[in-house]
């Protein structure tokens, strides 16, 4: 079973959430998507962590054989490959490895080389196993490192937490799609319910089956009224907790601590029961 | 020499564009015949990398010299590459920026 764990915003409790309730449920693993800022293991603290270099192809051109057509380059959709000055220049950073100059060269004059944009780290934290990527800063695009952290996660035949990038983007959409389950997070602002409307219509296209919990409840109801109009299954309502906040800041897993450990508790039983 | 502007419409009478990678239109002037050609951008609403591909119409048209209001991280690489010079417009028509250029009143953006 795959859980998505996603919301519009950054900090609105999506790795708060993806972390409580993957230690709580058994059998588990909690996958950090948000390869762009990764922060899951400042709660998992593992000390032998495995890690493995993620590598996409990128084009070499041999300039003897080159003769400059430049069907390559118009081909390139991503505007990676330009020919200035007699040469084809190859641009890493925008190249999606798609693999399509190499195909199109009538000359044979591209080949392939590995190229590591990121890395996915791995350990055992007690009862969950623990997958974590992280794109190389400077690099444009941490799907395929999300690929390969699914790839893993689903091998291992588990409950899997997708801890989502925030946002609607690619990277958002490539870490829902297998999901059985997405859990949205918003808090009670307009900021929070535009962006919760974003990944609400994200969730949609996808058909996928969708819980939301609001966090940082204030008394507010701007998500409630817009949980009704749509009629959202509100899964739970965490309040503004300075406490619970403040040990979540320093990095602790706050489900160990029995007070907060039944409103996450309380979460997994109703999302296991909507996803069987 | 060869300069070129990105440009909001078409012709010497144009205001310069804002963008380089997505300007509508390129201004293309040669000082020697004293002509000058507008080019449509054909790479104006891509996806991503657009400046990569104006850079690489420009540096095909054996432009030296472009006056702009500014340009991308992606677009610089590719210019000096080409050994492109940039110079940095005025709010004026094209006319205004080529004559500018020319008296040696525009100051050099990078």
């Amino acid at each position: 079973m795959n859980i998505a764990i996603l919301s519009g915003k950054g900090g609105t409790g999506k790795t708060l959430l993806s972390v409580n309730l993957s230690y709580l449920a058994e059998n588990s693993v909690y996958v950090d998507c948000d390869v762009e800022e990764p922060n899951g293991l400042l709660y998992y603290k593992i000390d032998n962590l495995e890690q493995e270099s993620v590598l996409t192809k990128i084009p070499v051109i041999n300039n003897d054989l080159c003769d400059g057509c430049r069907i390559c380059s118009d081909f390139c959709k991503f505007n990676a490959l330009a020919f200035i000055k007699g040469k084809i220049k190859v641009y890493n950073d925008l190249c999606h490895s798609c693999g399509g100059c190499k195909l199109v060269c009538p000359q044979k004059a591209i080949t392939e080389i590995d190229n590591a944009i990121g890395v996915i780290k791995s350990g055992q934290y007690e009862d969950t196993f623990v997958l974590s990527g992280e794109l190389k800063v400077g690099e444009e695009s941490g799907v395929p490192i999300i690929n390969r952290l699914l790839e893993e996660s689903s091998k291992l035949n588990k409950t899997v937490f997708i801890d989502s990038p925030p946002g609607n983007g690619c990277t958002v959409m490539e870490s829902i799609s297998n999901a059985d389950y997405c859990i949205l997070v918003a808090e009670p602002s307009i900021f929070g319910l535009h962006n919760l409307n974003m990944v609400y219509n994200l969730a949609t296209v996808f058909k996928k089956k969708i819980g939301l919990v609001i966090n940082k409840t204030t008394g507010d109801p701007i998500i409630n009224n817009y949980a009704k109009e749509k009629g959202l299954k509100i899964l739970t309502e965490i309040p503004m907790d300075f406490e619970l906040g403040k040990l979540n800041s320093e990095g602790e897993i706050v489900s160990k601590i029995p007070k907060y450990k039944e409103l996450f508790f309380n979460i997994l039983e109703t999302v296991f029961k909507e996803v069987n | 020499m060869i300069i070129a502007l990105p440009t909001k419409t078409s012709g010497e009478k144009s205001f310069i564009s804002d963008h380089f990678g997505r300007t509508n239109y390129f201004y293309i002037y040669n000082t020697e015949t004293k002509l000058g050609e507008a080019y449509i951008n054909a790479n104006k609403d891509g996806q991503g990398g657009v400046g990569v591909k104006s850079s690489e119409f420009i540096i095909n048209k054996n432009v030296e010299v472009l006056i702009t209001p500014s340009v991308g991280e992606k677009s610089l690489r590719v210019l000096n590459e080409g050994e492109v010079k940039i110079y940095k417009s005025i709010e004026k028509i094209v006319k205004v920026n080529i004559e500018s250029f020319l008296n040696g009143e525009l100051k050099e953006l990078f």
